[in-house]
């Protein structure tokens, strides 16, 4: 027992306290990771025989190429979103625009509108365009928040760069942009990787727009495992086995870059 | 002319080429499909009737129909209910493990990673872990609960028990949120504060109510309003675990809307409960802009 009043004993305290919590708080994940391991017959309890058979089953549907669709589309997207949003963040953080009120207000309410009222004027127009089940008008959709989300995060990034520097490159006879490239850029690469790396999970994360927007071609791999559930009369351990694919990059880009997330998932919630 | 006044003005034209491609580009997705998006829920468009969608005789009939001939209100009546069941429980979750994890050391921080995970997992994943749960079959909570001899029903197919259940995911997926950012506030409160409350003799209780909760009360209202608007689009959950069920149980405001718009074809009508959606999310976010956070320091 910890003594009472002393603070290395609290501090113990808490630190069993919330080593417990986590373990109860993460078991629902833990379990659905064991039973992508598990045989088909063995699914709900019982003696753990441990196998691959999931995964390899995986490997034969049509799993893959939705797994891919997913890459393609939440890449593509990430990287036209920093192309377009990095030199607009930039110029709100420096430039003396009278707008910039409104424009965080718009990139805020980006931020917050509700996905179905994107829905329905996408889908006529992409009837319309031809841009139904693919990845490319995925790309668009997904650009409707990563935009919003680079020009919301990377403004405060650029925003504690001081001024001198680039001001140095601009006596210097550098222009706007050269300064910007040689001086800021190489300044933010931790800005820059947290950032890419929120709207790569939101892309990847998404269910929504690929649920309404896509069909098979396009599909990606969150619809994918809905599809087991509906179609496959219940495969559960295929589904945990899908599900541990699904969750793995968000996981790794996560536990890896934990410091630099912290700032983008509260941005705009807390004042620095 | 002098060359400052020329290098100003350099300037504001590069500034205006850095921001133009990115804004045409949101306008293009976002302004864009918004007037799109208000203009159909002007008119009864479906695409079983060629035609509807350019149909204006009755411009507010999808919007008469939804307040007094529909089941929307309802709808609105469960989403308030999700909404404040969920915000409510996340809010209570993420203050307490703020406050217990508010401890400086390695293994703390391991832990806060920890504790990020349901937060980050695809919303598609959190709504699977909690299919296995509750479909008895396979939980380990049926499993555990047979060996003691009790078989309750499936809470899912429970009228009662549906919404509740669906918060109480919703709540495991978002406590994180509320938890980081109340940390993150707890963080920047200056230590001389804490010590001077202590040597005054408060007991922990009179610590937060006093000390703690003023400070972060800023951060807290701002993570409450945040969660409050994305309680609001919660998907993967419903579509899987109830798909609105039973019966309605379960057809919040979203839902509704899906189902209304992709189920029955009713595209004009669904637009009409999204446009009133993004109008109830806006004036959320101005409260938010309101308070002051999420602009820059200087603006």
């Amino acid at each position: 027992m910890p003594r009472r009043g002393s603070r290395a004993g609290r501090r113990h305290g808490a630190e069993w306290a919330a080593t417990a919590l986590l373990l109860v708080v993460l078991a629902p994940a833990l379990w659905l990771l064991q039973m992508s391991f598990r045989t088909e017959a063995s699914i709900n309890g019982g003696v753990f025989v441990a196998t691959l058979a999931n995964y390899t089953s995986l490997a034969g549907s049509g799993f893959p190429a939705s797994f891919a669709n997913s890459v393609v589309a939440s890449t593509t997207a990430t990287a036209l979103a920093l192309l377009l949003g990095v030199p607009a963040a930039y110029a709100l953080s420096r430039g003396g625009m009278r707008r910039r009120g409104t424009i965080a207000m718009w990139v805020l309410v980006t931020r917050m509108a509700p996905p179905i009222a994107f829905t329905v004027p996408f889908f006529l127009a992409f009837s319309w365009l031809g841009l139904i089940d693919t990845v490319s008008g995925l790309v668009v959709v997904y650009l409707t928040f990563d935009l919003a989300m680079v020009i919301w995060t990377m403004r405060s990034f650029f925003a504690a760069i001081p001024h001198s520097l680039e001001e140095a490159a601009w006596i210097d006879g550098a222009g706007v942009w050269g300064a910007f490239l040689r001086v800021v850029l190489p300044l933010s690469v931790p800005g820059l990787a947290a950032t890419g790396i929120l709207c790569f999970i939101m892309s990847w994360n998404d269910f929504f727009f690929a649920l309404i927007l896509t069909r098979t071609n396009a599909m990606t791999a969150p619809v994918a495992i809905v599809n087991f559930m509906q179609y496959a009369g219940w495969e559960w351990g295929k589904i945990a086995a899908a599900g541990v694919l699904v969750l793995l990059p968000v996981l790794a880009f996560t536990l890896l870059t934990r410091r630099y997330l912290v700032r983008g998932l509260t941005a705009g919630g807390v004042k620095e | 002319m002098s060359a400052g006044a020329g290098w100003a003005r350099a300037q504001r034209r590069a500034f205006l080429l850095g921001l133009a491609p990115a804004l045409i580009v949101l306008a293009a997705v976002t302004v864009g499909p918004a007037a799109y998006l208000v203009a159909t829920s002007l008119t009864p468009l479906t695409p079983v009737r060629p035609g509807s969608g350019l149909d204006f005789s009755h411009p507010l009939g999808n919007y008469i129909q939804a307040l007094f001939q529909s089941s929307f209100p309802h709808s609105v009546l469960l989403q308030a209910e999700l909404s404040l069941l969920t915000v409510g429980m996340q809010t209570l979750a993420g203050v307490g493990l703020a406050l217990l994890l508010d401890v400086e050391s390695r293994w703390m921080e391991v832990l806060r990673t920890g504790f990020l995970v349901p937060m980050v997992l695809p919303p598609i994943v959190v709504a699977i872990i909690w299919k296995v749960l509750t479909t008895p079959d396979v939980s380990p909570a049926y499993s555990l609960l047979a060996w003691f001899g009790l078989r309750p029903g499936s809470l899912v197919t429970n009228p009662v028990t549906a919404l509740p259940l669906i918060a109480f995911a919703d709540t495991w997926e978002w406590f994180p949120f509320t938890m980081l950012m109340v940390l993150a506030a707890l963080q920047m409160q200056p230590r001389e504060q804490l010590e001077a409350a202590r040597i005054d003799g408060a007991n922990s209780r009179q610590m937060f109510w006093h000390v703690r909760l003023p400070f972060i009360r800023p951060a807290l209202t701002v993570a409450v309003l945040f969660r409050l608007i994305d309680s609001i689009k919660a998907f993967p959950l419903i579509y899987v675990l109830t798909d609105g069920g039973p019966g309605r149980a379960t057809e919040v405001t979203n839902y509704y809307a899906f189902v209304q718009t992709f189920n029955f074809a009713y595209w004009g009508y669904g637009s009409a409960i999204a446009t009133m959606m993004v109008a109830g999310v806006f004036v959320l976010s101005l409260a938010i802009g309101r308070l002051g956070f999420g602009r820059d320091e200087d603006a």
